[in-house]
């Protein structure tokens, strides 16, 4: 049966949701609302862009014509500013520029209709409660457009500063310093990435990170933005005045759940979600940084903000808005990254604790670490040779009983080889 | 589709089939001219030597392909036709999710040149240089659907 869905939201998760859609129906109406002014595109590569090592073109993952071929209604600068349950509606507003001088048209609110509607809103970056934040040079990073609006500002200035040290912070610094800037990040946690990966493997990254220019303060927080209009200085708590002409505020994102805030959908930190990835709304299914899944690691519902569970999750939801039942195997924290050119990749459980056992080895820049609870993998750390990283994801997510191959798990070549008794092949791959 | 199997009884471990795969893969093309290409070229296929058992790996082009999923610059995709999983190297960015997710361990990065080193099966000359290569015929490349006759003919 044809039907009319709506989904808020044209990054990772909305356009596999597109994708699962289609792969099953081609006679539905399908609205993609955005309220950017791009269509998709990779946004996890604007740290690339900032430092100039790609163009703004590198950047589209699936350009107007995906759209087209689709048959999807794309309605970019479109923000919804509302969703009716009861009514089976959203409400939104068209944002593009020139509306926003006719205020007439602004005001003129745009209505979809939905049999099924799937929220993909996404995250946003969290500014921090600071005099002075809503200065000019605070940025935040998740867009093109906060990207763009940066780099205006790097042509006129000769120091950034970042706040905050997880993966976007750094990223940011990273980008910023490859544009010569003088680039401070201040972090309040003892090590950079601490949301991210153990304290060994940050102190790995951050030495890397100084080495190469990038001046990393931990234990400090900023208490002031300085400046009349434009930015002077930051203030840290122990009232040091850093001069600076840009501020990256990389504190953390929080998911966009404020057009469901007056429905009853269920929000925790994230939208709550069954593993069918619907709401407790039968029609509304949520996915990506926006919602709210299961970690096979905590063993409870977490928000794990990272693109390939926002591709898998926007899977998951558009196939069963098309009528399948698939659930979906749940979420971890996973996280690759690289800096001047020493690779990290860290999932799942890393910090040590009582309940876990540890087995870690490292030598020069090379650490490896695992974490056991009971007879599973629970995480692990690589830094330096990061090959066959995967094997780890696979023991971890199909929670397979290790302890025939525990001692071997620390060996360099590690591989599929030493697991391969111990799991369902899922692709054939020896005929003996 | 048309995919590389192994057998692991027949192997020995030799690594022609890695030293074939480097030098297809290679500017230069022939052994002993790639010696000196400025960027080396890295094998797509590794052998996993494990215990007394010698386990060729290479991408098994797999049907839900994690690495597609994961590729967060939209490098990577799979051909619904063939089943081939593709990568565009002009749109990598050498973030190594590929590498994070893969549960083969079948894609690894060449850290000089910042793209993953993944088998193509030389879709470009037509035979994965890999089955020619190996001296004892370890390495097979037939039809997914023929699989279960060349299991119940063993
Ligand atoms: C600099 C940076 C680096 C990153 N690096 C990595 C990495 O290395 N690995 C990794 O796994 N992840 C990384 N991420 C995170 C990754 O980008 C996200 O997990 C992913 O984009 C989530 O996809 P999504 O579709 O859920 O939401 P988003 O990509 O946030 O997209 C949501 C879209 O919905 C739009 N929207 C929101 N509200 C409305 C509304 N009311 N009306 C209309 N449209 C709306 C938003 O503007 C946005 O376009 C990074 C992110 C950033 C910013």
């Amino acid at each position: 049966m044809s039907k009319q869905i709506v989904i808020i939201g044209d990054s990772a998760a909305g356009v596999s949701a597109v994708d699962a859609i289609r792969k099953k129906d081609k006679e539905s109406k399908i609205v993609v609302l955005s309220d950017e002014n791009f269509p998709s595109y990779c946004r996890c590569v604007i740290s690339d862009f900032l430092a100039g090592k790609v163009t703004e073109d590198k950047l589209i993952y699936r350009s107007n014509e995906f759209f087209k071929e689709n048959n999807v209604e794309l309605k970019l600068s479109t923000k919804a500013i509302k969703v009716d349950p009861k009514k089976n509606r959203v409400v939104a507003e068209d944002i593009s520029d020139n509306k926003a001088e006719d205020k007439k048209a602004r005001s003129a609110k745009l209505q979809f209709d939905y049999d099924a509607l799937l929220l993909a809103t996404g995250a946003s970056p969290k500014f921090p409660d600071l005099k002075g934040i809503q200065k000019k040079g605070v940025f935040g990073f998740r867009t093109i457009q906060d990207t763009k609006d940066i780099l205006q500002f790097v042509t006129m200035a000769d120091t950034a500063c970042v706040l905050g040290g997880g993966l976007i912070g750094l990223k940011a610094a990273y980008g910023l310093k490859k544009r010569g800037l003088d680039v401070k990040v201040i972090i309040r946690s003892p090590n950079v990435l601490s949301q991210v990966t153990d304290k060994t493997s940050a102190e790995l990254i951050q030495k890397r990170l100084s080495e190469n220019g990038i001046e990393i303060l931990t234990g400090r927080d900023v208490s002031e933005i300085l400046g009349n209009g434009d930015i002077k200085a930051v203030k840290l708590d122990n009232n040091k005045v850093i001069a600076c002409q840009i501020v990256i505020a990389a504190k953390g994102v929080r998911p966009n759940t404020e057009i469901i805030s007056e429905t009853e959908i269920k929000v925790n930190e994230g939208i709550c979600v069954d593993e069918y990835m619907k709401t407790n709304i039968p029609n509304i299914y949520a996915a990506g940084d926006v919602a709210e899944t299961f970690d096979v690691t905590l063993n409870k519902p977490s928000v794990n903000a990272l693109w390939p569970h926002a591709v898998d999750q926007g899977k998951i939801s558009g196939a069963n808005i098309s009528g399948d039942s698939i659930k979906y195997d749940g979420s971890l924290g996973m996280n690759s990254v690289e800096f001047f050119d020493l690779p990290l990749v860290s999932m799942g459980i890393y910090k040590e604790s009582q309940n876990h056992e540890t087995l870690s080895k490292i030598y020069n820049n090379d650490y490896k670490k695992v974490v056991i609870e009971g007879n599973r993998l629970v995480g692990a750390v690589l830094v330096g040779n990061i090959n066959h990283s995967g094997v780890f994801l696979k023991l971890i997510r199909d929670k397979i009983d290790i302890s025939q191959i525990k001692d071997r798990l620390l060996n360099e070549n590690f591989g599929f080889a030493d697991i391969r008794d111990l799991i369902k092949e899922e692709e054939r791959i020896y005929v003996k | 589709m048309k995919k590389i199997y192994f057998d692991v009884e027949k192997c020995l471990g030799c690594r022609s089939c890695e030293l074939a795969c480097a030098v297809s893969h290679s500017a230069a093309k022939e052994l002993e001219k790639m010696i000196s290409d400025k960027d080396k070229s890295l094998p797509r296929i590794k052998i996993n030597f494990s215990k007394d058992k010698n386990y060729p790996m290479s991408c098994r082009h797999c049907k839900d392909p994690k690495c597609v999923s994961a590729c967060m610059a939209g490098a990577i995709s799979k051909d619904e036709k063939t089943g081939q999983i593709l990568y565009d190297e002009k749109k990598c960015v050498g973030c190594w999710m590929c590498v994070m997710v893969c549960p083969y361990g079948a894609i690894r990065p060449n850290k000089k040149v910042k793209i993953p080193v993944r088998c193509d099966l030389c879709t470009d000359i037509g035979e994965p240089q890999c089955v020619k290569a190996c001296p004892v015929k370890a390495i097979v490349y037939f039809e997914e659907s023929e699989l279960e006759k060349v299991k119940s003919k063993k």
